[in-house]
């Protein structure tokens, strides 16, 4: 079963299909969600919480219902919202004892996990001072930490980097990644920084308009492309592009005359400037990477239609622009 | 989780009772209405009339005591007159402690935009206004029904001539009509207080709702030579109902004296209008738009 499972999920607020009949099934242990402003990324997990109620269609978190089961889905989450949500005049331990308590801790076991989560946040030292007088960072970790004070099978932290300076948001990503590894928990990690849900997730869903746009596992994905090779090429780069299929490689074009191709074993760097000077288009700059995010993103954003598969089949179907 | 070891350990523990989660922002809710010194000022003053009537009480039981202060005057019997103003004096001193409480209750949560984190939570917007309802209530039961009831009893112990039987409807009265005015008044203050953001300005606007309809409705019944107008008065429509219940004889205007059906549908009316504007409020707040 997967953490999240939607079902031609479709959610309409003030007239507007915000998401469009979502079909798919997350079962990575951290999932980034990922999408332009506008995408229904916040909506999506708005209704995960039960905020929003589906006009269509259904949504599972842990097996529950969003639209039956919403407070046992909230039992069993725990949610960093975006934005700037706290009590100010409340010190942090006893805004997350508060927190700890609302989701079912008695109060001796809210305090103790209370004083717990500060300290596994970074907070310890500072946890009897107003919320109100901590940093941006701080408040940032406070709404972690409070996530995570109650032991949730589910974290679902929406930007959790936003704001912060390099250092936090390494303090941050470390701390997510530490979460990753302890395994207790899922996490369905909201960002417009792609580097950050590049570091922390191994599952990642694309939004583009309401839509998914991808569902995919970013470690199949990067084990897939081991001979992923990025070009910037002028000339004939369409004529370069449909002999490299011919010769059994995936091919795509972007803009710039970035060109990126992956190889079957069998040919080598060797055959892709042979097969340039045979098609008249000239490599200027080669070189070997893996697969980034950035590349299934801005593949996805290129698509119009839904691609959920995966991952080794998913690489490059369509072939971008080429 | 360990202080010491600063790793991350799954909570095993056991949970409370979904029904005792209101209960939780209740007595948060409580710590922090009763946090305030003003909070415990507002209640010591409010108590000070209390203190009045039991040293009047006491000068009406004791006739030694009553010969040397008022001489053989009827000033000081102690009846459903007697109870009617002392309730009217702590129900309207009710409204100043929850034009100050209600906003302490409310605007903290508004202003830090502390409700999408509260909600996502296992509360649901009901159990959030319950409990914020329930901390309201029992703080005004401590300056209305609970020392009017000490009151009673008092009366009940101290009166030479056998008296409790006899005025049993007084204690009910006391009850029943403080009961229905902090009820009222609660849903009221978390009303205004869910509206605005600022807790100097919702402490107006309690006072101004409670009071700027009974403006109105004088002047409404005034233009058009009609007694309804006065409906929109709160406050006359209270001692109407709290002499009712008291078992008082009916005095004053009779203009506005209403029918109790009168009475408890415009109550009704404004209960059910604080309840439609607190879902919207929360409803609208719950999450972060944009």
């Amino acid at each position: 079963m997967g953490v999240i499972a939607l079902d031609r999920l479709e959610v309409r607020l003030g007239g507007r299909t915000v998401l469009n009949g979502l079909t798919g099934e997350l079962r990575g242990h951290a999932v980034g969600l990922l999408g332009p402003n506008g995408a229904g990324k916040s909506t999506l997990i708005n209704t995960l919480l039960g905020f929003h109620e589906p006009t269509g269609g259904s949504a599972k978190v842990l097996g529950l219902d969003a639209r039956t089961d919403r407070m046992r889905i909230r039992q069993s989450v725990g949610y960093m919202p975006e934005n700037d949500s706290f009590i100010g005049n409340m010190s942090g331990v006893r805004f997350v004892r508060y927190m700890a308590e609302l989701s079912g801790l008695p109060p001796s076991a809210a305090l103790e996990r209370a004083h717990e989560a500060l300290f596994y946040v970074g907070l310890g030292e500072v946890r009897y001072r107003k919320i109100s007088t901590y940093s941006l960072g701080m408040k940032q970790l406070i709404k972690l930490a409070q996530a995570l004070a109650h032991g949730p099978k589910l974290l679902i932290l929406d930007e959790p980097t936003n704001g912060l300076d390099p250092t936090a948001r390494q303090r941050m990503v470390q701390l997510i990644k530490e979460i990753r590894k302890e395994g207790s928990m899922h996490m369905l990690i909201s960002s417009h920084l792609l580097r950050d849900i590049d570091e922390t997730c191994d599952e990642v869903l694309i939004l583009k308009k309401g839509n998914i746009a991808a569902i995919s596992n970013i470690e199949e994905e990067r084990r897939s492309h081991r001979n992923f090779i990025e070009m910037e090429m002028t000339g004939n780069t369409e004529a370069f592009a449909e002999k490299m299929q011919t010769l059994g490689c995936e091919c795509a074009r972007f803009a710039g005359g970035r060109v990126k191709v992956v190889m079957p074993d069998a040919l080598s760097q060797r055959d892709l400037y042979m097969t340039a000077a045979e098609t008249g288009a000239e490599i200027r700059r080669i070189q070997t990477r893996r697969d980034s995010l950035e590349d299934i993103f801005l593949r996805a954003m290129e698509y119009d239609g839904v691609q959920a598969r995966p991952a080794h089949e998913q690489a490059f179907v369509g072939g971008g622009k080429g | 989780m360990s202080v010491f070891e600063h790793d991350y350990k799954p909570y095993e523990g056991p949970t409370t009772a979904l029904w005792k989660r209101p209960l939780v922002l209740a007595r948060y809710g409580l710590s922090e209405a009763w946090g305030s010194k003003i909070t415990i000022g507002l209640v010591v003053l409010a108590l000070l009339p209390c203190v009045v009537d039991l040293v009047l009480m006491y000068l009406a039981n004791n006739p030694v005591a009553k010969m040397l202060v008022v001489g053989g005057s009827k000033v000081l019997e102690v009846n459903e007159r007697f109870f009617f103003s002392a309730m009217e004096v702590q129900c309207w001193l009710a409204l100043v402690l929850a034009a100050w409480i209600a906003p302490r209750l409310v605007s903290f949560d508004l202003g830090d935009n502390a409700l999408p984190i509260l909600l996502s939570h296992p509360v649901s917007r009901f159990g959030y206004v319950l409990g914020k309802f329930i901390a309201l209530v029992l703080s005004l039961s401590y300056v209305t029904w609970v020392p009017l009831l000490l009151l009673f009893l008092y009366q009940c112990y101290g009166s030479p001539v056998p008296w409790t039987f006899g005025h049993l409807q007084i204690a009910f009265g006391l009850f029943a009509g403080a009961a229905v005015w902090i009820l009222v008044l609660s849903l009221i203050c978390l009303a205004v207080s869910s509206w605005v953001k600022w807790r100097v300005i919702a402490t107006g606007a309690i006072f101004a709702v409670v009071f700027v309809p009974a403006g109105i409705g004088g002047m409404v019944s005034a233009i058009l030579r009609t007694r309804w107008g006065f409906l929109m008065n709160v406050p006359v429509l209270m001692s109407e109902l709290w002499i009712r219940l008291l078992g008082m004889a009916p005095f004053g205007d009779p203009r506005l004296q209403f029918s109790s059906t009168a009475i408890f549908s415009v109550l009704i009316a404004v209960a059910l209008l604080s309840v439609l504007v607190l879902n919207a409020r929360i409803r609208a707040r719950e999450v972060v738009r944009g």
